[in-house]
């Protein structure tokens, strides 16, 4: 038979499925073959995901093999009733497949299972062979295994399974090079394994006899296992436990806040420099405005948070990565228990305080159905970052130079809102989501030092997500929120005239006569101009819907103005200082310290002050408590599995919301403050 | 094939709740009387019939090994709820 031509090669597509045990190292094996060429993909129609990557494994015969090893979810059996076991079920089944794959019966199996603890890790191995698809074993962590004085037996167990079996070490990278050869090569098992459960459990425990020689105990504990011990006593004790957890979530802010304050500035630099040159370029009319008050500045706002959300994610993936998590969620689980929530919320809760869309998304991991549904409801609660620049407005003018004030004003803002979480979870579990939270059963992962690469893969990926979630939704939403805005339009006099100019003059005449309008008017910073922005915000449709609905707002102290800013940060919240900026100033420069003192000294159309301390308290309330975030609820709807419970968040967080800055602003009235 | 389900010393005939075992002592597991969902990822994360446990940490959670030695291997945390629900043999 002839050989085959490089332009004959017909390329062959594996689909590798990688299955293993939550905490055996899988998703660092995973990015060791992969690298960094690996991205995360959801399970249509499910809450689970997965990393796809396409690697070349290696030849076979005259083919090239580019493979599709897709990471599982980890899981402790395919048949319980959780939603990852069943996602990995039906991906071995054919009849599931990551977003943007091809469902498929996998042409092999990789089970990844922890030499440390070989006994419970062969379960899934059963299950996997009684799947009868080609097959690989890789036992890793293989060198933790050796620290502690296991020995497994490589071959005898590749003859008990009747498939290759590979010792490695993800970390290390030992029998890396050993497990993708096997890979390319491998077969259907020769060996099956029983389907009852109990026989499975009592085949892993004659296996385990026949390939283990497990640790003498009467050595005593190897040094790793005293730390362990230590430790562990030490981040779960009642006292210990909670003064560990307060500083590492200290120190966890600190880090977020302050250091992605530089990229934050950089990113505001940045946006602020593209808006003036797009505006520059552009001649003055609607595709000016839209480029640069909605589409530049739409993103920019939301870019900004891109940092907090890098480092919110890599820190927590780092943290992860030292086992310290597992511990933390028993600490904070005895705190939660009493409000219906459980130890497993702790994370998306966590995660909530710097933007709830990731926060939400973090509750795929909660295995309770309702235990995820009222962590999915209370985490907008959170004070996220977002409320920062309404919060800083807000103490500013109720205690203008007093700064202990403000950070005391400040933090009781965070306490409020947790607090409504915790009460929000209280009322849901004792009604729509009866019952008691499910009791936490959780493995505690070695201590390990944390895998660098694996945190930023997953930093990066994550940051691309919300990128492209910036560059699609968000930008959708600005355009919409800017046109609301700034339509109708008001006559402008500098239009007119452009247009009468242009009839009469010659081009150059034009440029010239431009030029010295564009001159004058910087030179007069013109009342005109702040005079036809603040009508522009009563006249336009957001205005218009503001002044219609303000009575609603009444009770609240809100005026025409406030209404309107209001309404303009349901879209997103932040937005709210702008707007007010924009009606009150005519600029939306709230950099400016002339800016936020004439929002401060802001009159109603009575003459009256906008900001009374009544006002400034109520609507400080009513940010902490409000749903004002329409991202926020796309993702409810997305993760809960469906509008209903998107739209029971917005009407009870505006519910409560209304109702306690109301109650707030009729007290302080009463008492005259 | 040789099996390891025969406990070495079998002291106490009634079985105790987890609960009840002090620190460091170790015990096999009898079953787990929880709702059947807990009862089935209990046993998934290797708390089944027969198991050797050892009693690391007492209290909320409770933190028990699956390997035998405290510290190393696998070890679970387990709400005093779940904990006082699961039955074991107490080693001497």
């Amino acid at each position: 038979m002839p050989t085959p031509t490089a332009s004959q090669i017909v390329p062959i597509r594996r689909i590798i499925a990688v299955l293993g045990n939550p905490n055996v190292g899988k998703t660092t094996l995973f990015n060791r073959i992969a690298g960094i060429r690996a991205k995360t993909a959801n399970f249509p129609g499910t809450t689970q995901d997965a990393r796809v990557a396409h690697v070349r494994l290696g030849t076979q015969q005259h083919a090239e093999i580019e493979s599709v090893l897709i990471d599982l979810p980890g899981i402790y059996s395919l048949h319980l009733d959780l939603s990852e076991s069943k996602v990995c079920a039906a991906v071995l089944a054919g009849t599931a497949a990551p977003a943007g794959e091809e469902s498929h019966i996998p042409d092999a199996l990789l089970v990844v299972i922890d030499a440390t603890n070989l006994m419970r890790n062969l379960s899934i191995v059963g299950e996997s062979l009684a799947k009868r698809l080609p097959t690989v074993v890789a036992v890793n962590m293989i060198d933790a295994a050796r620290r502690r004085g296991i020995h497994i037996d490589p071959d005898k167990l590749s003859e008990c399974l009747g498939c290759p079996v590979v010792l490695c070490s993800a970390r290390t990278g030992e029998g890396i090079e050993h497990l993708t050869a096997a890979l390319s090569n491998a077969n259907v098992p020769d060996r099956s394994a029983p389907t009852d459960q109990l026989a499975i459990e009592r085949w892993a425990n004659d296996i385990y006899a026949i390939v283990s020689m497990p640790a003498d105990q009467s050595t005593g504990q190897s040094t790793d296992d005293k730390l362990t011990d230590r430790l562990d006593r030490a981040f779960t004790h009642p006292v210990l436990g909670i003064v560990s957890f307060v500083l590492v979530m200290t120190g966890f802010f600190w880090v977020i806040f302050k250091l992605a304050a530089y990229p934050m500035d950089w990113i505001d630099l940045w946006f602020g420099s593209a808006g003036s040159w797009v505006g520059h370029i552009l001649p003055p009319g609607a595709v000016h405005d839209l480029a640069v008050d909605g589409i530049i500045a739409g993103v920019g706002g939301t870019v900004i948070f891109l940092p907090q959300i890098c480092l919110l994610f890599f820190l927590l993936a780092m943290l992860e990565g030292t086992g310290y998590l597992a511990r933390a969620a028993f600490v904070i689980d005895r705190a939660m228990r009493p409000f219906g929530l459980s130890g497993h919320a702790f994370v998306p809760l966590l995660s909530s305080h710097a933007c709830a869309i990731p926060g939400i998304m973090a509750t795929r991991a909660i295995p309770d159905r309702r235990d995820r549904l009222a962590t999915i409801l209370v985490a907008p609660f959170m004070s996220c970052t977002a409320r920062i620049p309404v919060y800083v407005l807000l103490t500013t003018i109720l205690f203008p130079d007093r700064p202990s004030m403000q950070a005391l004003a400040f933090t009781l803002c965070y306490v409020l809102g947790a607090s409504a979480g915790l009460l929000t979870s209280l009322l849901f579990r004792s009604t729509i989501l009866r019952g008691k939270s499910r009791p936490m059963a959780l493995e505690l992962p070695s201590y390990r030092i944390p895998d660098l690469k694996s945190a930023l893969l997953l930093t990066l990926d994550r940051g691309y997500i919300f990128l492209k979630k910036a560059g699609t939704l968000i930008v959708a939403i600005s355009i919409v929120l800017w046109w609301m805005g700034a339509y109708p339009r008001q006559p402008e006099r500098k239009v007119q005239l452009i247009a009468q100019m242009s009839n009469e003059l010659s081009p150059e005449e034009l440029k010239q006569a431009y030029a010295s309008m564009r001159e004058q008017e910087s030179a007069m910073q013109s009342e005109l101009d702040i005079e036809l922005a603040r009508a522009q915000a009563r006249e336009s449709f957001l205005g218009r819907i503001g002044s219609t609905i303000q009575p609603i707002f009444a009770p609240l102290g809100y005026d025409r103005q406030l209404t309107v800013g209001v309404l303009a940060s349901f879209a997103a919240r932040e937005v709210f200082v702008s707007t007010m900026a924009v009606q009150i100033a005519g600029t939306d420069e709230v950099d400016n310290e002339g800016v936020l003192n004439s929002i401060a000294a802001a009159t109603r159309d009575d003459g009256s002050p906008v900001f009374t301390p009544a006002t400034s308290w109520s609507l400080l309330v009513f940010y902490v408590l409000a749903s004002l975030c329409l991202p926020t609820l796309v993702v409810t709807a997305k993760e809960a599995g469906g509008w209903k419970w998107a739209l029971l968040q917005l009407g009870w967080m505006s519910f409560v919301a209304y109702t306690g800055a109301f109650i707030v602003y009729q007290t302080l009235t009463t008492i005259g403050a | 094939m040789q099996t390891q389900t025969q406990p070495k010393h079998e002291a106490a005939r009634n079985p105790v709740p987890l609960t009840q075992l002090v620190r460091g002592q170790r015990g096999r597991i009898e079953c787990t009387d929880s709702a059947s969902d807990d009862c089935s990822v209990l046993r998934a994360m290797g708390l089944r019939p027969d198991a050797s446990i050892q009693m690391c940490r007492l209290g909320e959670p409770c933190i028990i090994s699956l390997s035998g030695a405290c510290g190393g291997g696998c070890r679970i945390g387990l709400a005093k709820d779940i904990a006082s629900r699961v039955m074991v043999h107490i080693d001497e």
